[in-house]
């Protein structure tokens, strides 16, 4: 029994949207590895600039030649500068104060005090250098704000540049992953309805694409065709088979009748015409037998299969074969819970057609008035079809063998049959999917079929 | 009746045509497709038996074009196959019934037969009627004179088949597939069985015989 396949693809396993994720996320490490390396870069030597321009600057005023000098270059400068920008501070020997904003050393080094001004500078950060000048101290502070201002702008690029590739790669990924899944399924519903035995089923053509998925779809229609073929052939073979073999037997059951009408027949001969009108029947009823299973291996279709009531089929041939088996003393009972329902999916004929071989089987090898038990029960969803007898039934190695076609059992020879009854159950069963088993009835023989879940049953 | 029968063996067409001649119908024997179809369709007949493989064209196809250009003859079909997809095709394609070879001659008069009446399903009837033994639809009661006779529902059903084709042959496949719904020839007689049981119920205590056994073909109500 094969193993159902899972009906829908979920997104999250296709593979063109896990590769998409795989690339994307890539792409964003590296990026931001990148990023945040030309950040660090950037930084540094913007550092290393401000510092030697606070170093050159500072050389400048070391070049006045006295205090008061410094303080009148100050004084000046810092009229011009913007305090956010840069500041500037001499601290005179005498203790007066120039510049455009009060520096005092702290623990850590210098800090922005005051401004001349009211503007609130606590937000921001200096590069500064402080060194004694002419008995006074000389500190220059240049505003951090670029550097500060360099991180926003990193910040602003990785915003621009790798959130609009991931949304974008992602967006992409899952539009390629919903068409090739929708490619995939195509692929998958074709490989379902062959299994079904629809060969004529192919996967259906997206014009102009020539890649994987499509020169996979290609190989499947090219099994399909081949398996179609195949199974035309086999077809053609049986039908001229029966042919040429149903229209001599035709002909030779249109002699013995045409003989039988003859008047002023001998007894004897009568009676040998109507033994050679039954053999005749026999050779068809086996060819038929050997014809109908080579067809149901071959592939018979799916597609009339429908629901059909095993309680109903069951209650139907135990009535059928009710008569004759009072004829020969059987008892026949079906045994089949009404609160339970035994619905399957199958060809309705073909299933009659195991219940009629079981019984007739059950009739056929166990002495007169043995009982005969149909029997359906429930296993869980599946539904189990027992035909059960208490006759001699049949030894555990001999089994396997009664399934192969044609094999009869040494003390069944003598009683008709052709020895293809189980043998069409057992492919009935097959294509029907259900379980045959042959087992002791302890004692007798009970064979059960056990159904997978019917679709849309109710359990 | 006037038949029409395409088939490409000899001996079973003459089988065929003979018998059915013998039965008082008008049979012309045609041995392949394609004058059979041109046949057909030019002039009129009660019913066509068509065998299904047939030189130059073969019988499905006859039966296509036949039902394409709207002829609604009744077809049999004659074939070698059994297979249940077969006598899907075959009846898919617009015959009305099937015989599978090799067939008793009494099988296909039966269906021959059967054939003719098809079209005319007679109005509601509320009571049947054969000799002295009338069967009442409605109160699903069977007497037999004065004598009530206890049937089963399937005995009802059965003799109810039988008297609805009164003096027609109905075989045992007939009454398989009419009755039970079977399509397949089961090997042991169950329609045997069946019927006698019937008979012992509806003849046995009674002076005449209503259900006859025909030789080779299957069982008749005669009765007026």
């Amino acid at each position: 029994m094969a193993e159902r396949a899972p009906r829908r693809i979920n997104l999250l396993q296709s593979t063109p949207l896990r590769l998409t994720v795989g690339l994307i996320s890539m792409f964003a490490l590296v990026s931001l590895i990148s990023l945040g390396a030309a950040y660090l870069v950037i930084r540094d030597s913007m550092q290393q600039s401000m510092r030697s321009d606070l170093t050159q600057e500072f050389a400048g005023f070391q070049a006045a030649p006295t205090a008061g000098a410094v303080a009148a270059l100050v004084k000046a400068e810092a009229a011009v500068t913007r305090s956010d920008r840069r500041i500037l501070s001499y601290t005179a020997p005498d203790g007066r104060h120039y510049g455009n904003g009060y520096i005092a050393l702290t623990e850590d080094g210098f800090r922005v005090l005051s401004i001349s001004k009211d503007d609130d500078l606590s937000q921001l950060t200096y590069l500064a250098v402080s060194r004694p000048l002419y008995g006074g101290r000389l500190t220059i502070a240049i505003s951090r704000a670029q550097i500060d201002n360099l991180s926003d702008f990193f910040i602003k690029i990785l915003l621009l540049s790798v959130l609009p590739t991931t949304a974008i790669g992602l967006t992409a990924g899952l539009v390629l992953a919903r068409r090739t899944a929708r490619r995939i399924r195509a692929i998958g519903d074709t490989l379902d309805k062959m299994a079904g035995g629809d060969l004529g089923a192919r996967v259906p053509k997206l014009s102009g694409r020539r890649d994987d998925l499509s020169f996979i779809a290609t190989h499947v229609d090219r099994m399909g065709q081949a398996q179609q073929s195949s199974v035309a052939a086999l077809k053609q073979v049986s039908a001229d088979i029966a042919h040429d073999l149903k229209t001599p037997i035709q002909r030779v059951a249109v002699m013995l009748n045409q003989a039988r009408e003859m008047p002023d027949l001998p007894p004897q001969l009568e009676d040998l015409m109507h033994r050679a009108g039954q053999e005749t029947e026999g050779i068809v009823a086996t060819f038929q037998s050997l014809l109908q299973i080579a067809q149901i291996e071959g592939g018979s279709p799916k597609s009339r299969f429908a629901p059909v009531d095993l309680a109903v089929l069951a209650a139907t041939f135990a009535e059928v074969y009710e008569p004759s088996a009072e004829e020969t003393g059987h008892s026949l009972t079906v045994h089949a819970p009404a609160d339970q329902q035994f619905m399957v999916t199958g060809d309705k004929v073909l299933l009659g057609q195991v219940l009629a071989n079981l019984i007739e089987n059950a009739l056929r090898h166990t002495p007169d008035g043995t009982p005969i038990h149909i029997r359906l029960a429930r296993d869980g969803v599946a539904v189990v079809l027992s035909v059960a007898d208490k006759g001699p039934g049949i030894p555990e190695p001999e089994r396997d063998n009664v399934l192969r076609r044609l094999y009869r059992l040494e003390q069944s020879r003598t009683t008709a049959g052709s020895g293809l009854g189980l043998s069409l159950v057992s492919v009935i069963a097959d294509l029907h999917e259900a379980r045959l088993t042959l087992e002791s009835n302890e004692p007798g023989l009970r064979v059960s079929l056990r159904f997978p879940p019917s679709e849309g049953a109710i359990p | 009746m006037k038949i029409l029968v395409i088939e490409d063996d000899k001996t079973t067409g003459d089988y065929v045509a003979h018998g059915l001649r013998e039965e008082g119908h008008t049979v012309d024997l045609v041995e392949n497709g394609r004058d059979g179809l041109i046949r057909a369709s030019t002039s009129d007949y009660d019913i066509l038996v068509i065998d299904r493989m047939l030189p130059d064209l073969d019988g499905l196809s006859i039966v296509k074009t036949l039902r394409g250009a709207k002829n609604l003859t009744p077809v049999l079909f004659l074939t070698s196959l059994g297979g249940v997809d077969d006598r899907i095709d075959g009846l898919n394609a617009g015959a009305d019934d099937y015989l599978i070879k090799p067939f008793a001659f009494g099988e296909l008069s039966a269906r021959v037969a059967a054939l003719a009446r098809r079209p005319k399903l007679t109005a509601q009837e509320d009571t049947l009627h054969a000799g002295d033994l009338t069967m009442d639809l409605i109160r699903r009661k069977v007497t037999r004179g004065d004598v009530e006779i206890d049937l089963l529902p399937r005995e009802f059903a059965l003799l109810e088949h039988l008297l609805r084709r009164k003096n027609r042959v109905q075989t045992r496949t007939m009454l398989l597939e009419a009755v039970w719904d079977i399509s397949f020839d089961p090997q042991t007689n169950v329609v045997e069985t069946h019927i006698s049981r019937l008979r012992a119920k509806v003849d046995k205590p009674f002076d005449t015989e209503l259900i006859k056994t025909v030789r080779g073909a299957g069982y008749r109500i005669e009765a007026p």
